[in-house]
């Protein structure tokens, strides 16, 4: 009986290694919130991911893989829980990591990946130092935090021409980064005064206290440097308090869940995006993306998860191998067609990507004013 | 804005918040009270309560109900929210606290954190990661005073909760259960010898301190306008500090504390550095609990239960 055993064992043992030989996987990570606040556009960031690498295996995928395989990660916009997933998807061996979203998760997470060499694309993070330290594998898909805070700055002095600004941050690498350039850029043109620079706790629902302050100094517009679920919380509240300032946010609020639940409130907000090809492409990914996941919008970080884990495949696939050195070689080198655009990456990792002004109006995000040309949509 | 109308307007923005950390402070005091638990779960009963209100609200407003009968939704929507968290807090009871009862009070301790984990992603794998929009049934609408702003909605909520509180006061007080239930707490050993039956009245309580914490969810989800599955995590934290900070087991204690902890937040934010708002919140709860450790209105601790 003894003898049997261990021989089921060995065959056990042959069968398992033949069949790994035989069906070769290809392995990206991602590295998202997929719990915490901020889980919703992690979840959107994964899906994202897997929206590409099934359009990529349905045009054939990567010669010499038979199956491409998504291995998710959470970072859960925290440093440390980012590092862990990321050795986690080291030990895993994947060939390419799309992520993190939270800039306070994603620059602890590239240090293990830098040291193991493994290329990194973040479809969310923007604070400058993401892609200032120097790491040669390391690529961002959105405009970096002061592009957009000089965008911000730009619209305020000659689109909207006030004179007054009050900022709020939620003390989040990536917000105070952005507080802190628009502090800069208002400072050195001298056009603007900034009244106020008040702080909010995450995850809290209540800023009647801080908005009641900035109710008394009037300002013509308060800058919400803070995520989606608060940003929806703060317009309703500022509506209920009578605050007559226009009220203007970022890209990390710039998800259809800003509308749905700020309601009403959310209406005449200003957001700064990257502006969004109308090509069929992209009309395409939508379809896609909505079929696969049943919903009926695509948040606003799947189409930079989506473009960033489909140039990591194309990469691959170009350069003939899974090296780091040589997928970078041709990410670096290739001007890529993707949903958010013409993707060419300069020496750091940086797109050449600019914002331009939203709004919300009758319920969706609308084209309003191009920082670049300074004129209207 | 005036400065009289900027202190107005800061403190209905401070009895708006602190009456509900009050609330929720109740369930956490009364338990403590009776079984000497903290109850960990009791900020995802408070969620819990405020999905069950979405889910009822959303229904009725599907059905045209809400606009025909405004007050039987409301009280349609509370009552079912708390009558759903009322069954499961005895249920949590029952399965996770009970067994535990003779055990040592660490034990309790841990399989409290876990009920918790477990609630709070059990919420999570079945209402979804993201926020959920409450269905608007108050609007922003509201009046001033002076320059100062409230709405309906804060006004409605401000005396469901004083009415809730007051309601609970009585029970206590003036019922042959809240006798019991003030004998309990007291002594369990002797309360049993005089015939009172232990396992109702806990029951009782498990039931009636998760109701206000659902009742309070409903409340800020209303308010709000949006409900996440781990929004009771914070919820939690200032609402357990309240029911410290007045004392813990008393019902008074709870409300006073809740509205210490959500005045000492909004003033500070309204006229210092924001930043610091957390810090100086916890501060206070120190400096209280170092000069009476038992709390603004606790009781001195007996012998017997020591």
């Amino acid at each position: 009986m003894k003898k049997v055993g261990i021989l089921m064992l060995c065959l056990m043992m042959v069968m398992g290694f033949h069949g790994t030989v035989l069906a070769k996987t290809l392995k990206i990570g991602t590295l998202s919130p997929l719990t915490g606040p901020y889980a919703q556009d992690g979840t959107d960031i994964l899906q994202g991911a897997k929206t590409a690498v099934a359009v990529f295996e349905k045009a054939g995928g990567v010669p010499g893989y038979d199956k491409i395989e998504v291995i998710p990660g959470d970072s859960a916009c925290d440093g440390g829980k980012a590092t862990m997933a990321a050795n986690k998807l080291i030990n895993s061996g994947v060939s390419g990591v799309v992520g993190a979203y939270c800039s306070s998760a994603t620059i602890p997470a590239s240090v293990p990946l830098n040291q193991a060499n493994i290329i990194q694309i973040t479809p969310a993070s923007t604070h400058t130092d993401v892609t200032a330290r120097g790491f040669k594998q390391i690529f961002r898909m959105p405009p970096r935090d002061d592009v957009q805070a000089w965008s911000t700055v730009k619209f305020l002095e000659d689109g909207l021409k006030i004179k007054t600004l009050a900022l709020i941050d939620d003390r989040q690498t990536y917000t105070v980064g952005l507080t802190e350039n628009i502090t800069k850029f208002a400072k050195e043109n001298n056009k603007i005064k900034i009244v106020a620079l008040e702080h909010i706790t995450p995850a809290d629902k209540d800023f009647t206290a801080v908005l009641t302050k900035l109710k008394k100094l009037n300002p013509d517009v308060i800058y919400m440097g803070v995520y989606q679920p608060e940003g929806s919380l703060m317009v309703r509240q500022a509506k209920a308090l009578g605050i007559k300032a226009k009220m203007l946010s970022e890209d990390a609020v710039f998800h259809p869940k800003f509308i749905e639940v700020g309601g009403k409130a959310a209406e005449g907000t200003f957001l700064t995006f990257a502006k969004a090809p109308d090509t069929p492409e992209r009309k395409d990914f939508e379809k896609t993306y909505m079929e696969m996941w049943k919903v009926e919008t695509v948040g606003s970080y799947g189409y930079y998860a989506y473009d960033a884990a489909m140039i990591l495949l194309e990469a691959i696939k170009k350069a003939g191998t899974t090296d780091t050195d040589k997928v970078v070689d041709v990410l670096r080198g290739t001007a890529w067609n993707g949903v958010t655009g013409e993707i060419k990456f300069d020496e750091k990792g940086d797109r050449k990507l600019a914002h331009i002004i939203w709004i919300v109006k009758d319920g969706k995000f609308v084209p309003y004013w191009d920082p670049l040309t300074e004129k209207y949509f | 804005m005036d400065n009289a109308s900027f202190i107005i307007q800061q403190l209905i923005n401070a009895i708006f918040l602190g009456s509900i950390y009050s609330l929720i402070a109740l369930g956490y005091t009364m338990v403590y009270g009776i079984i000497e638990l903290i109850n960990f779960a009791h900020g995802e009963l408070f969620t819990a309560g405020a999905f069950i209100g979405i889910i009822v609200l959303a229904a009725l407003q599907n059905m045209g109900f809400v606009e025909t009968h405004f007050v039987l939704t409301l009280i349609l929507v509370f009552g079912m929210a708390m009558a759903y968290v009322a069954v499961l807090g005895v249920a949590i009871e029952h399965v996770a606290y009970k067994p535990l009862r003779k055990a040592s009070r660490l034990a309790a301790i841990l399989s409290a954190l876990g009920m918790s984990i477990f609630l709070s992603n059990g919420m999570m794998l079945s209402q979804g990661v993201s926020d959920r929009a409450y269905p608007a049934i108050f609007g922003l609408k509201g009046f001033s005073i002076l320059d100062a702003r409230i709405a309906y909605g804060q006004i409605f909520i401000i005396i469901l909760s004083l009415v809730l509180m007051v309601a609970l006061n009585m029970f206590v007080n003036w019922t042959k259960l809240g006798k019991a239930m003030r004998a309990t707490a007291q002594n369990q050993t002797m309360a049993r010898m005089l015939g009172i039956d232990i396992d109702r009245t806990i029951r009782v309580t498990f039931m009636i301190g998760p109701a206000l914490g659902a009742a309070a969810g409903v409340m800020v989800g209303m308010y709000y306008g949006s409900v996440r599955f781990d929004m009771g995590f914070i919820y939690m934290i200032k609402a357990f500090a309240a029911a410290i900070l007045g004392g813990i087991g008393s019902i008074p204690g709870a409300v006073l504390g809740g509205i210490i902890i959500g005045g000492v937040e909004v003033l500070w934010s309204a006229f210092l550095p924001s930043e610091w708002k957390d810090v100086t919140t916890f501060v206070v709860l120190i400096l209280v609990l170092y000069l009476r450790p038992s709390g603004i209105l606790g009781e001195h601790v007996s012998e017997s239960r020591v």
